[in-house]
C-alpha cells in the first residue's frame, strides 16, 4: 500500500468525534468547532457557522499549521502546540490533536479567550483518546481498512466505475 | 492520505501538482475551475505574490462525480515553483495521494525540469513516500511553443517509470482534463488495493 495512514471513518468514530465537537460548541456558543487532518482533509465540524467555506477553512489551516511547525523548527522549538488569530468580531484558535489532527474553533467578541483555550484543552483529551484507540486498531489490524471492516467492502469497484466519473464538466467543455 | 468517509459518503484524496516555476500548474487549475459546474467546484484560492507568481500554494476542490454511491472528492493543490520556495512545497506535499508533475516543453528550461524532479524526489522521501510508488504522471506543458522539445525527447529525459504522458497547452485547455483523469485513475486504483 502506498499510503498507510489512510482513514476509513465509519460512523460509530464519527458519533463519538462528534459529540465531543457537540459539547465543545455548547460550551463556547462558537460559530464553529471542526476537526481536520494535517493534511487538509474536514473529519467532522460542528456549529452554524455563518457561511464559512469549511473546505477552504481546512486546507488553509492546516497550511497555516504546516508553516507554524516550519517556523518553530527554525527557531530550534520541536512545535507551536497553539495558533491563535485575532480578529475584530471573529478569531480563530487552532491546537494539535494527537500530532495528526487539529481542531479550529472559530469564536466571535463575546468568548474569553481563557475559556477557550480551557473548553479547547478538555476536548482534546477526549479527542485524543478516541483517535488514538482508532488508530492503534487500524495499525494492529495491519491496514485501516482492515480495522474499520464492515463496510470497506463498498470500496470495491472496478475500472469501468472509474470511467463513469468526471460528470463534473460543463456542457460543451 | 485519503480519507474514506462513511457517514458521509465521501472519498477524499489529495493531487498535487508539481514542476518548476512559470511552467503552468496554476494555469492548470484555473482552467479546471473555469470549466467545472459550479455545484462540483469550491473556492479556487490561491496565496499569490503582487505580480501573481504562487507564493505558497494554489488550492482547488472538485468533484468528480460518485463511484458505487461514494462522492469522489479531490482536493488540487499546485506548489510554488521558484527553487527558493523549497519550504513550501515539502509543507503541500504532507498527506499526498498523486502527482502530477507539469513540465515545460521548451528547451531552455529542461534544466529546470530536471531540477524539479530531483527535489520532487527528495521531497517525497522526506515525508516517507516514494516516487517510484506513489501515483504519479507527467504534463508536458506549452506544447503550443516554438521552442518545444520534441514528445520523444523529453519523455526519454524525464520519465521516472514508464508514467503516463499528456501533452498540453494549459491556457487553452488542451490536455488539462485528461491529466487529472489520468492522475485520479491511478489515486483510485491505489485506493482499491489497499482497501
Amino acid at each position: 500500500m502506498i499510503n498507510p495512514s489512510n482513514i476509513f471513518l465509519h460512523e460509530a468514530e464519527y458519533l463519538r468525534l462528534k459529540s465531543i465537537l457537540v459539547m465543545t460548541q455548547r460550551d463556547l456558543r462558537a460559530d464553529l468547532v471542526l476537526l481536520i487532518d494535517r493534511s487538509g482533509q474536514q473529519i467532522a465540524f460542528e456549529g452554524p457557522a455563518h457561511g464559512i467555506d469549511m473546505t477552504a477553512l481546512s486546507s488553509l489551516a492546516a497550511a497555516n499549521i504546516a508553516a507554524t511547525d516550519g517556523l518553530a523548527r527554525l527557531i530550534g522549538e520541536p512545535e507551536f502546540s497553539i495558533l491563535y488569530h485575532q480578529g475584530k468580531r471573529r478569531s480563530i484558535h487552532i491546537s494539535d490533536v494527537a500530532k495528526r489532527f487539529s481542531l479550529v474553533v472559530v469564536f466571535d467578541d463575546s468568548v474569553a479567550l481563557g475559556m477557550v483555550r480551557l473548553r479547547v484543552k478538555r476536548a482534546t483529551a477526549y479527542l485524543e483518546e478516541i483517535l488514538r484507540g482508532f488508530l492503534r486498531k487500524a495499525e494492529s489490524a495491519g491496514s485501516a481498512s482492515k480495522a474499520t471492516s464492515g463496510s470497506s467492502s463498498s470500496l470495491y469497484f472496478t475500472d469501468e466505475d472509474i470511467d463513469k466519473l468526471f460528470s463534473f464538466l460543463k456542457p460543451g467543455s | 492520505m485519503t480519507f474514506i468517509n462513511y457517514v458521509a459518503r465521501e472519498i477524499n484524496c489529495k493531487v498535487v501538482y508539481y514542476g518548476p516555476g512559470l511552467g503552468g500548474k496554476t494555469t492548470n487549475l484555473q482552467h479546471l475551475y473555469e470549466i467545472t459546474n459550479a455545484e462540483n467546484k469550491g473556492k479556487l484560492i490561491s496565496l499569490a505574490t503582487e505580480t501573481e507568481r504562487t507564493l505558497f500554494f494554489d488550492f482547488l476542490p472538485i468533484d468528480l462525480g460518485q463511484i458505487r454511491g461514494l462522492r469522489t472528492r479531490f482536493h488540487l493543490y499546485t506548489v510554488p515553483g521558484q527553487v527558493f520556495y523549497d519550504a513550501s512545497r515539502k509543507l503541500i506535499l504532507r498527506g499526498v495521494d498523486g502527482v502530477v508533475f507539469v513540465a515545460d516543453s521548451q528547451e531552455e528550461r529542461l534544466d529546470a525540469n530536471l531540477e524539479s524532479i530531483s527535489n520532487l524526489n527528495q521531497n517525497l522521501k522526506e515525508h516517507g513516500f516514494d516516487l517510484g510508488k506513489i501515483p504519479y504522471v507527467l504534463q508536458l506543458n506549452k506544447r503550443d511553443l516554438p521552442n518545444a522539445m520534441p514528445v520523444e525527447q523529453l519523455k526519454r529525459l524525464l520519465l521516472v517509470k514508464g508514467e503516463p504522458v499528456f501533452e498540453a497547452v494549459a491556457p487553452k485547455g488542451i490536455g488539462v482534463v485528461d491529466t487529472l483523469k489520468g492522475v485520479a485513475r491511478q489515486v483510485l486504483v491505489e485506493l482499491r488495493k489497499s482497501a
